[in-house]
């Protein structure tokens, strides 16, 4: 008696299907309020700080947002921002520690499939947090104009190319930083693991920012892309990649080769 | 779906083998398990048993042999294999913070398994009323019965439990032989459980592989081990004086074991020899108030099976 062999879903219905059922995992997480709720923090930092003692920072008769904005930014990109991540694909990678693992790995899915859905996740998420930082931002811009109308909020604009040129680059500095703590997410099988390295990476990246090679420290890349920000002569921001985003695509590339490996290669023990 | 030698066996294994770094686990395993039949997979803790099932699953890659699921090879074909292949392994690892029904649609939806399934499962396993709740708030069995929901949501061809009845109460041990006969039985599927208790799953499975430390000690059919243990009867002989009888009788009492003071215990020869033992007896003036055959139980014989292994 012979059986004809099953037919496997092809690769990338494996990979939609995977990705639908890590969507409906998120139901209820950290890892999901994280990705709504972090970028509000260093806004509201911002939005404080400007209502109260913003006429330290606003030159009377000024245009308010070139200011408002690069403060904001620079809350976020330094040690916010990198930290976010960290916690974000931490806490991803985490939902699976409690045994996920082996139910996951004996469903009919690759595990290049297991593995590219998470990523997906994460990019997705990541893409979420800072879509909704600039939101917001903007929508606390203008409620400073109404708030605190002695700033002149209302009655200048700010041009969004450079702001979303900005997210641009924050995005693309934030993806080594992504792809290096997946992999180390996907090495450690805990949590603390990944949130060590990615401390101890950040801290290090602050420490060393004087370097002259600090551009290929990704933990640094969202801090070395402020400098893109210009308000003078007015407010602006290249289109060109700067050199700390080619390190972090490069990171992101190898993070990515290496926990591919460590998931392929993993025997599934817990 | 009888177990008829000429069929090919849904599950095969050929010389398998695992370590752990250096550590040798599993040694060249040869399992054999036909369609439509209850696989009891039988061993003491540690004997590898989950090990193994991680490797039909391939959850574990083997250090060497193969594994072939319905026929073809499991390292080659792992997709499209497990689209058939139901399974629970140890404790079933859900999503505390989803509830019950959200996490067997989880497991639906990646499966790509149609929509009525999550409620039909759900039911099988009697979990329909607390789908809603948090699976953080389930009991040890609730949790054993939902991962045997995800196990049977793709309606599988072959189904791998390692240890279902772990943390059941005694209703719920039941429950889930019933549940394990009606799955194998009615609805023809093949079903490989394993245990550490042959007691929990004797009246349930129809073929057993017994498993001690990494190696196979016996497969066959559940009457090839009943008949195994028909060459292990005993004859029990209740006496006064165990010891003055084997004294008196060194002939026919020296392979027997004192078991009391007054009964003795050797292997069973024959009706021939136990005539001729009784006959014996009273001619030495001994009394004789018992003579019986004992036969061991299939847990004798499975713990026979084990501590032989161990003492190789």
């Amino acid at each position: 008696m012979e059986y004809a062999l099953p037919t496997a879903p092809n690769p990338l219905t494996q990979l939609g299907r995977t990705l639908v059922a890590d969507t409906l995992k998120l139901r209820r997480t950290a890892a999901l309020w994280l990705a709504l709720g972090g970028g509000a923090l260093p806004v509201l930092l911002n939005l404080l700080i400007f209502y109260f003692k913003g006429q330290y920072f606003v030159k009377p008769g000024t245009n308010p947002w070139p200011q408002y904005v690069g403060m904001s930014w620079q809350t976020a990109s330094v040690l916010l921002l990198p930290m976010f991540v960290v916690l974000l694909s931490g806490l991803v990678v985490n939902l699976e520690n409690r045994g996920g693992w082996r139910q996951l790995l004996v469903q009919p899915v690759s595990r290049g499939a297991v593995f590219g859905s998470k990523l997906l996740l994460l990019l997705g998420l990541n893409a979420v947090a800072q879509v909704l930082y600039v939101l917001l931002l903007l929508a606390a811009g203008a409620l400073l104009g109404w708030l605190r109308s002695d700033l002149g909020f209302q009655n200048h604009s700010i041009s969004l190319l450079p702001i979303l040129r900005m997210l641009g680059h924050t995005y693309l500095a934030t993806l080594g930083i992504l792809g290096v703590q997946y992999a180390v997410a996907l090495a450690f099988r805990g949590f603390v693991g990944p949130l060590t390295v990615g401390i101890a990476g950040i801290v290090s990246a602050l420490t060393l920012l004087r370097w002259e090679y600090i551009d290929m420290v990704p933990y640094a890349a969202p801090t070395r892309i402020l400098g893109m920000m210009k308000s003078e002569p007015q407010f602006s921001a290249a289109a060109a990649l700067s050199p700390a985003e080619w390190y972090s695509l490069a990171w992101f590339a190898l993070g990515v080769l290496a926990g591919y490996l460590l998931l392929l290669r993993r025997p599934v023990t817990d | 779906m009888s177990s008829a030698p000429t069929a090919a066996p849904l599950l095969e294994t050929h010389n398998l083998s695992f370590r752990f770094g250096v550590r040798p686990i599993l040694h060249e395993l040869n399992l054999r398990v036909e369609p439509g039949s209850i696989y009891g997979f039988l061993g003491p803790n540690g004997a590898g048993k989950s090990t193994t099932m991680r490797l039909l699953l391939g959850l574990l890659r083997p250090a060497s042999g193969t594994v072939r699921l319905f026929g073809h090879d499991l390292a080659r074909h792992r997709v499209a294999l497990l689209g058939r292949v139901g399974a629970l392994i140890e404790n079933p690892s859900l999503y505390d913070h989803l509830t019950g029904r959200e996490n067997v649609e989880a497991t639906r939806r990646l499966r790509g398994v149609p929509a009525h399934r999550t409620a039909e499962v759900l039911a099988l396993v009697g979990l329909a009323a607390d789908a809603h709740r948090p699976a953080r708030e389930y009991s040890l069995g609730m949790r054993q019965r939902l991962g045997l929901a995800l196990a049977l949501l793709p309606d599988p061809d072959l189904l791998l439990l390692d240890e279902p009845t772990n943390g059941l109460d005694p209703t719920g041990i039941i429950e889930m032989r019933a549940l394990l006969r009606s799955l194998g039985h009615e609805h023809g599927k093949t079903i490989i459980v394993s245990s550490h208790l042959i007691s929990e799953i004797e009246k349930t499975v129809t073929h057993v592989g017994v498993i001690q430390r990494g190696r196979l000690v016996f497969q066959g059919s559940l009457p090839d081990l009943q008949r195994l243990q028909t060459g292990r009867a005993e004859l029990v002989l209740e006496t006064e004086n165990a010891d003055t009888c084997r004294n008196l009788l060194p002939n026919l009492l020296g392979g027997a074991t004192v078991a009391g003071s007054g009964t003795l215990r050797l292997p069973w020869l024959g009706r021939e020899h136990a005539a001729e033992l009784a006959a014996g007896l009273v001619s030495a003036g001994q009394p004789l108030y018992g003579l019986r055959q004992e036969q061991p139980t299939l847990e004798d014989t499975f713990l026979h099976l084990t501590e032989e292994a161990v003492e190789e």
